[in-house]
């Protein structure tokens, strides 16, 4: 049984008032005393309680903690679905029975997670549930942020009818969900763009290279095989020899690589680096996987946690558990990740990174081992800086000081022949990523 | 080609996948990027926090909490009237059974020769108070119920003798009827108390139910149960109340059954009809009390209403 402030106040006013009585030998003040105290020992005798001094329990024992009368209540809960996407919504059902024989006036908090919203129904209830009666509290939750959550405990509290004494109980009822990050259609875009998608896996991309699929004719140059020599073409033209020339097969591999150091999360909860990126990368990933390519996925922050590439939506669902459950957290530099994960990729493969570019001096070195061994890298950036000082964390200067900074490191890596995007917070990703490659 | 990429992800898989590489020191380049000429503190950067006062520490956070509440529902408009006439009441009352003699005010208008002015203090105190608990209940402004309190409790601190004084000579001699008159002083003072927080109370709650907060099922039952309690609650407090203030009587009767003699002299004893003796009584009641709660008698009672 725990007292509340007004059963405190009660109880040192009572006390104060008695001996005040007595030494003023003032009989109102010592009735007063009486009547307050009376009050208080009624309202403590109507919460009945089972104190650790008089049961003699121990206190993991259930009953000593929440006392007799909230023994006989059950919960259970059901969630519409354990995985959800940002912004979607769960629907959550809880059932509270009595199974006493006594109506009871409870408070029951099911406990969602602190970033979670309300959006229909309370989780908050105050009730009269009668005997051997059961109700169910039903609300909706909307979740704006990816990650892994869970609801509850169920706390549930009895009280006197004037809030003196109260005691509490927490029923041990929890409920996972996942919250995918959101994704954007970027299909249209890429589709609709005239230029070489040479980042889209298995298609063709255009340019010349081995392939099966006729590019165009030139002029045979020394070193050529003389297979390729169109013989046609040579006689056609008089005696000078051409040689087909085929379309390069763009690899089928995909890697993206996501910075999920502590400075990622710099900026609002809801608007950081790390937020973009996974979103990004979500978007990336279902494009990609709908292109039947295969999608690898490596996440570094204080550990590298790596996905291997492969196909399908089973793939997709993989890649957004992964997503979802990345965390802020440590300095890992690029080049340990690059260093680690560049001998098991396929030389060629396109590389999108997305980092905001930020307190690593290895990023140009790792960059440049990648665009050495011919990988086609794409960095998205989304900028921290913009977060911080739309925020207004940054000042001016402070921020112009360091945008220039990173202009010069974005310089730096375009002049290595990476494609970098400079992701400002408001850009749609399709044009961000247009940007990026110069569309 | 896919018989190529197939092989290399089968073979390479178990290489990285899931492996944990830890990070190194990380770098100072960003902190040293960001050192500015003049190191304060910029303005927005500090957040808003509320320091608490000296007497706020003291009790654990604010006395007062500086609540917005909705227009009152009929709830509360029906405990602001209850309060009301409570206040009324016990105005009245306590008019009527506090003098001003033994009190702070008396004793120093007295030494500087103006008597009189101690009465118009002792008045104003409790119109004070009135004035001050009216405005609470019905502004709903938790500092002013806090100042009635106050004053009307202040207003009673006075060094009394043995008997009981009031402050009208028209009221009754008769001891019982004395007691009766300070058990309504009493159980108004609580009451008005209570029916105060209770405005506050569920002023919150409506507060919390309009904006989405909370939600309450049967309001009516719940409210109910706050009606009910209102009037069996004052009505066993004040049976209490009689028992310690009637000990002077229960006490000799216990003892007359047992010796006639030893009775009529304690009913005769000063002590016991004074404040002593309620103190007896007190203790006598209380210790019945408390023997039944360490028989857990609370719990038993408790159980055998669940079963």
């Amino acid at each position: 049984m725990a007292w509340s402030r007004k059963s405190a106040m009660f109880a040192s006013l009572a006390v104060a008032l008695y001996l005040m009585g007595l030494v003023l030998r003032n009989q109102q003040l010592v009735t007063v005393a009486v009547v307050l105290l009376s009050f208080l020992t009624w309202a403590a005798f109507r919460t009945a309680h089972a104190d650790v001094s008089s049961s003699g329990r121990r206190i993991d024992d259930t009953a000593v903690t929440s006392g007799v009368a909230l023994q006989n209540l059950v919960a259970l809960r059901k969630l519409s679905s354990a995985r959800v996407f940002e912004d979607g919504e769960v629907d959550v059902s809880l059932r509270i029975q009595n199974r006493s024989n006594l109506s009871k006036v409870l408070e029951v908090r099911d406990r969602v997670p602190e970033v979670m919203r309300i959006k229909k129904g309370a989780n908050y209830v105050l009730m009269e549930l009668g005997p051997q009666r059961e109700t169910e509290i039903a609300y909706t939750i909307e979740a704006p942020l990816r990650g892994f959550y869970t609801i509850g405990p169920v706390c549930i509290r009895i009280q006197d009818t004037f809030g003196l004494f109260h005691n509490e109980r927490e029923i041990h009822l929890y409920d996972d969900f996942l919250v995918f990050p959101k994704m954007e259609d970027i299909k249209d875009a890429l589709i609709k763009s005239r230029v070489p998608k040479i980042f889209t896996g298995a298609v063709n991309i255009r340019n010349p290279g081995d392939g099966s699929n006729f590019y165009n004719l030139r002029d045979y140059v020394e070193g050529d095989s003389i297979k390729k020599v169109n013989w046609n073409a040579t006689a056609r033209t008089g005696g000078t020899m051409m040689v087909n020339e085929y379309e390069r097969d763009a690899v089928s591999d995909i890697i993206l690589i996501i910075d999920s150091r502590s400075v990622s999360e710099t900026g609002p909860v809801s608007r950081n680096s790390l937020v973009y990126s996974t979103r990004a990368a979500a978007s990336l990933a279902q494009y990609f996987l709908s292109r039947r390519d295969s999608v690898g996925l490596v996440i570094y922050s204080d550990e590298i946690v790596s996905v291997d590439r492969d196909t399908g939506k089973k793939q997709l669902y993989v890649l957004l558990t992964k997503l979802a459950g990345a965390m802020a957290k440590g300095n890992t530099p690029l080049r340990v990740v690059t260093n680690r994960i560049m001998p098991h990729i396929n030389r060629g493969s396109p590389i999108i990174l997305l980092s905001p570019l930020e307190d690593d001096p290895t990023i140009i070195d790792a960059v440049r081992d990648f665009r050495a061994r011919n990988f086609d890298v794409t960095v998205l950036s989304p900028s921290s800086l913009e977060f911080e000082f739309d925020a207004r964390r940054l000042d001016r200067t402070g921020y112009e000081l360091l945008k220039t900074e990173r202009d010069i490191i974005i310089s730096e890596i375009r002049g290595l022949g990476a494609f970098v995007m400079d992701w400002e917070p408001d850009m749609l990703l399709e044009t961000a990523l247009s940007g990026a490659r110069g569309f | 080609m896919a018989d190529e990429s197939k092989s290399t992800k089968s073979t390479t898989s178990h290489l990285y996948d899931g492996k944990t590489v830890r990070s190194s020191a990380p770098s100072r380049k960003k902190a040293a990027g960001r050192m500015k000429g003049n190191s304060d503190i910029p303005k927005d950067a500090i957040p808003e926090v509320h320091v608490p006062s000296v007497i706020e520490s003291f009790f654990g956070g604010p006395i007062v909490s500086k609540t917005k509440f909705l227009p009152p529902d009929k709830m509360v408009t029906s405990l602001q009237m209850g309060a009301a006439m409570v206040l009324v009441i016990l105005s009245a009352v306590t008019f009527m059974v506090t003098p001003v003699s033994g009190t702070a005010w008396f004793w120093l208008t007295n030494y500087l020769g103006l008597p009189f002015i101690g009465g118009i203090i002792h008045l104003a105190l409790i119109a004070i108070g009135f004035i001050g608990g009216m405005y609470g209940i019905f502004q709903r402004d938790q500092r002013a119920i806090l100042i009635s309190y106050v004053i009307l409790i202040i207003v009673t601190l006075r060094f009394a003798g043995s008997k009981v004084e009031f402050g009208l000579d028209l009221l009754p001699d008769n001891e019982i009827a004395q007691k009766l008159l300070l058990i309504i002083y009493a159980l108004s003072l609580v009451m008005y108390i209570e029916l105060t927080s209770g405005i506050i109370r569920f002023s919150m709650l409506d507060t919390s139910i309009r904006t989405g907060e909370v939600y309450v099922m049967n309001v009516t039952k719940i409210t109910s149960r706050y009606h009910r309690a209102l009037a069996i609650t004052p009505t066993i407090a004040g049976f209490v109340a009689l028992i310690t203030l009637l000990i002077n009587f229960i006490v000799p009767f216990i003892v007359g059954i047992f010796n006639a003699e030893s009775a009529e002299r304690l009913r005769e004893s000063v002590e016991l009809t004074s404040v002593y003796g309620v103190a007896l009584g007190t203790a006598v009641v209380f210790l019945i009390i408390a023997g039944a709660f360490g028989a857990n008698v609370p719990k038993r009672i408790a159980q055998m209403r669940e079963k």
